[in-house]
């Protein structure tokens, strides 16, 4: 997935600082989509998701006067959008609930959806719902640093490198989550494809 | 049957981008947000919200960029000697202004009890001693023994005359 135009940003950024909130609506409308499914993807609930987004815009908000520009906004945001995802599981611990969001209908001209639908792989053999639901249960049985690598460079798309600058790790300690996470994802769903009612 | 490998597994998992919130609500969010902005403010307590205007302000003018620690040193040492010329030329000129008004402002005490036309103002009001004494008071012009007390037009209570047309 692409990033977004830093310099566009860097404009709206400096406009919001010299109190144009107009600015910032901007910015929230840009980098709501994409926020939400990092947040969401995370917590796996759309009401904490929503919750969580807007305190996230909130304290970017109220901190946007400090923002030096040393990183990019996008890079600034996912930033104090992961902090605050990882602090609000850490207080939520185990009690959840899953709140799944619709799939999208588009998702059945997705390439990489008919690919695994076509050939013999075993996502062939389970419906699709049930997938989701049992990936979502997979993801929420990772640690909460794991999670945010997986959801960061599989659902989100990005490299190594600027999740290691958002999460402010080394980009091997990146890898080698990541390594950790799929292990455990491929354990779980392959104990629901031999077991699927489990 | 295979098992998942890394490669479905990525795949799978970039599925997860199509699940999306309910219809509408990346509309709302912003409105919402605006919301949301707008209670916060009003919970705020004032003095809170006058800082942030104040630090809004502050931050316009780039009062930051403009001071250093020299500055503030010096701005520091300034007020420190200001403060002290004025704690040292401070107490003789008080002490001499509350003399002058002592003089001028207090009442002889044989006049204290004596009644007298001059101004209350100028001669009762900057006493330290209470006007009338606390007992005074508990008698009043209806008690027999007591002497007629008289009020501002100077006659006693007891004399006045009766209305006439």
């Amino acid at each position: 997935m692409d990033q977004p135009r830093t310099d566009e940003d860097q404009q709206l950024v400096a406009r919001t600082q010299s109190g144009d909130a107009s600015a910032f609506d901007q910015l929230v409308v840009k980098y709501t989509p994409r926020l939400y499914g990092l947040v969401y993807n995370m917590t796996s609930n759309h009401e904490d998701t929503n919750d969580l987004l807007q305190d996230v815009f909130s304290k970017a908000y109220k901190a946007i006067r400090g923002f030096r520009g040393k990183s990019s906004f996008y890079t600034w945001i996912h930033s104090i959008a992961v902090n605050m995802t990882l602090n609000f599981l850490k207080k939520r611990g185990r009690r959840y609930h899953l709140s799944l969001d619709d799939v999208d209908s588009s998702v059945q001209n997705d390439k990489e959806f008919l690919e695994l639908t076509a050939s013999s792989s075993p996502v062939r053999e389970v419906d699709l719902s049930e997938l989701q639901k049992r990936l979502n249960e997979a993801m929420m049985k990772l640690s909460e640093e794991h999670r945010a690598v997986v959801t960061m460079f599989h659902i989100q798309g990005m490299p190594h490198a600027e999740i290691s600058k958002i999460l402010r790790v080394s980009e091997g300690t990146v890898r080698s989550r990541l390594f950790y996470a799929n292990r455990q994802l491929q354990n779980y769903l392959d104990e629901f494809r031999k077991n699927p009612v489990a | 049957m295979d098992e998942f490998n890394d490669n479905e597994i990525g795949k799978l998992l970039r599925l997860k981008r199509y699940e999306q919130p309910p219809p509408g609500y990346f509309e709302n969010f912003l409105h919402e947000f605006h919301r949301r902005q707008r209670d916060e403010l009003l919970r705020e307590p004032l003095w809170k919200i006058c800082l942030q205007r104040a630090q809004d302000f502050m931050f316009r003018l780039n009062v930051p960029a403009l001071t250093s620690y020299p500055v503030a040193a010096a701005a520091v040492l300034v007020c420190a000697a200001i403060i002290s010329l004025k704690i040292y030329q401070g107490p003789e000129t008080t002490t001499q202004v509350a003399a002058q008004d002592r003089q001028t402002f207090t009442v002889p005490a044989s006049v204290e009890g004596e009644w007298t036309l001059a101004s209350p103002v100028a001669t009762r009001v900057f006493t330290a001693q209470p006007i009338r004494k606390s007992n005074e008071s508990v008698h009043t012009h209806r008690a027999t023994t007591a002497p007629p007390r008289y009020v501002l037009d100077s006659v006693p209570v007891s004399y006045e005359t009766a209305l006439r047309f």
